[in-house]
């Protein structure tokens, strides 16, 4: 099952700023990661991430430098920010905020059917 | 045989062409690609299989281009509104400020030329010319300020200063003869006339525009309280060096009068203007509150008068100096509803404001319809003099104008029409106000002459 879109795009951010706390890196394996991570549920259209990364450098959540691979390409990489980390941190909370009352809804209607068919 | 050097620079020059990516942007998703395809054919799959499913990977190219528009343009277009924004550049910043100190310097060193020629400011012979001549130490300079700050395309530019030009060429080749009626006339239209042509270059090429116009009749407004209140600091400053200087016995009129006072209204001028375009937002806030706290006061005064002239009988315009006062008054009303107008919210429903605005609108007109009474009645006793008819055109421009916003403003209460109409009404409507002041600043005088030497 695919991820939709909207929930997609409004993941990317906290994904991006995750990956980046880790360690410093780069587009493509910005991307091999997040496939990673979710098995290859949540299809981005790899060159919208570019977008993104500009918007949080723009943001001043990462910054950006460029630096040679073994392909002899040179790489621009991001690494993440103060803010970007305090950044991350806020994006955590509502995402936690969201899934526990979903879960809890959840669990009120799994049991409310069981009411249903008890009776 | 696939070619996938030639493929991957083709698939960039693509990009390349849609101009929205710069060219860092360009390598980075070049490398991605590449990234991709190594990584592809390591899995076994051939150079042009990779290609494609990287390139299909990727995304749509008019869907990247579009996001990165958007990133890229946000600096640009911030670039471009810089000026009309509070969030403006430190370095562009300096470069307005700079320009106004220069300006306020060469106007009030313009202010000093004549006196080089003997022309004191000071002597009453020459006080005409100068209050002839006074809007164009001044509003040339403030024009300049906005050209250049809006990048005036050079044919603006050219017929803005070329008009200015030729006014001040145009009012100085009238001979000055007693009683200098028409002159006096010029001296009080001018002014607002080459106000008028100031605004042309302060709303650029929007001009013409219902919105441009407000937009510079709430400038006016605002440059009137602002420059009203920075003026009065700079008496307070004039005083105050007066009196510590006259403490160690030293008289420092002479410097006051001659520098500080010129200097200080050409820099007042300046200021003004720069504060109320560039600080848009602060006063924004703050000047609607003014209207809304004088417009209650300025009704209770008119209506108070009409009662006691009506109660006492007494007319009055019998004196003429009355007349210019009435005048004056009516236009400052004027003013004052076009103001409350322009920094109303024209989707706003209808509020205690607009019914107050209408009140002040009725009683204006019917202050107006007696003071126009009053110079028909004069015209016809004491004949034809420029002042009369000078009063009589202003007048009537007055009236039709009240009377066409009252008339307005009633279809607008019983919801014929939008609150935009008046608006657009009010702002096609200011441009036969620059053609009886232009009329009256330039045309007069020939009349006169024409009159005295048949």
């Amino acid at each position: 099952m695919n991820v939709s879109k909207d929930l997609t795009a409004a993941s990317a951010i906290p994904f991006v700023l995750a990956i980046l706390k880790q360690e410093d890196s780069y587009g493509y394996a910005i991307i091999k990661k997040v496939k990673e991570l979710t098995g290859d549920e949540l299809v981005w259209s790899e060159g919208m991430l570019y977008p993104v990364l500009h918007r949080l450098e723009e943001k001043n959540f990462i910054e950006s430098y460029w630096q040679g691979s073994e392909t002899g390409r040179k790489r621009k990489y991001y690494r993440i920010k103060e803010e970007g980390v305090a950044e991350l941190e806020l994006q955590k909370k509502q995402w936690e905020i969201v899934h526990s009352a979903l879960s809890k809804t959840w669990l009120k209607l799994t049991k409310h059917k069981e009411e249903f068919i008890y009776v | 045989m696939f070619d996938l050097e030639y493929n991957v620079r083709s698939w960039s020059d693509h990009l390349r062409r849609r101009g929205n990516f710069k060219e860092s942007d360009i390598i980075e998703l070049e490398n991605h690609l590449q990234d991709e395809i190594e990584e592809l054919q390591k899995a076994g799959l051939s150079p042009e299989e990779a290609f494609l499913i990287s390139v299909k990977r990727l995304g749509n190219v008019n869907a990247i281009s579009q996001e990165f528009s958007k990133v890229n343009t946000e600096n640009l277009w911030k670039h471009l509104m810089v000026e009309s924004d509070q969030t403006l550049s430190f370095g562009q910043n300096r470069k307005y400020i700079a320009l106004v100190i220069m300006f306020s310097f060469l106007a009030g060193t313009a202010l000093k030329i004549p006196q080089l020629f003997g022309l004191s400011i000071n002597d009453s012979v020459y006080g005409l010319i100068y209050l002839k001549n006074l809007s164009f130490f001044i509003l040339p300079f403030v024009a300049a300020f906005f050209l250049i700050k809006h990048q005036a395309t050079w044919k603006m530019s050219a017929s803005i200063m070329g008009i200015f030009a030729s006014a001040g060429i145009v009012i100085n080749l009238y001979p000055s003869f007693s009683p200098n009626d028409t002159e006096i006339l010029t001296a009080l239209h001018l002014p607002l006339f080459l106000w008028l042509v100031t605004g042309v270059a302060y709303m650029g090429l929007e001009w013409k525009s219902s919105r441009g116009r407000m937009n510079f009749i709430r400038f006016t407004g605002e440059s009137v309280i602002y420059g009203t209140l920075i003026f009065c600091g700079l008496i307070v400053l004039a005083m105050f060096t007066q009196a510590i200087f006259f403490a160690i016995q030293l008289d420092a009129s002479w410097f006051i009068q001659n520098y500080l006072i010129v200097y200080g209204a050409a820099a007042t001028a300046m200021i003004t203007v720069y504060l109320v375009e560039t600080k848009k937002s602060v006063v924004e806030n703050f000047a609607p509150i003014l209207a809304k706290i004088f417009s209650p006061l300025f009704l209770i005064t008119m209506i108070t008068f009409l009662i006691v002239m009506i109660v006492s009988g007494t007319s009055p315009f019998v004196e003429r100096e009355y007349l210019i006062g009435f005048d004056f008054m009516l236009i400052l009303v004027l003013g004052l509803v076009l103001y409350v107008i322009s920094a109303r919210n024209p989707y706003d429903k209808n509020n205690l404001f607009d019914y107050m605005n209408l009140a002040l609108i009725v009683t204006a007109l019917i202050i107006d319809g007696v003071a126009l009474s009053a110079i028909v009645f004069r015209l016809s006793a004491y004949g034809i003099t420029p002042n009369k008819v000078a009063a009589l055109g202003e007048n009537l421009l007055l009236l039709v104008n009240l009377a066409g916003l009252a008339w307005l403003y009633f279809l607008f209460f019983f919801k014929k029409i939008d609150f935009i109409k008046i608006e657009k009404w009010q702002t096609s409507y200011l441009a036969l106000y620059a053609i009886w002041l232009g009329i009256v600043a330039f045309i007069f005088p020939i009349f006169e002459q024409l009159h005295l030497n048949p």
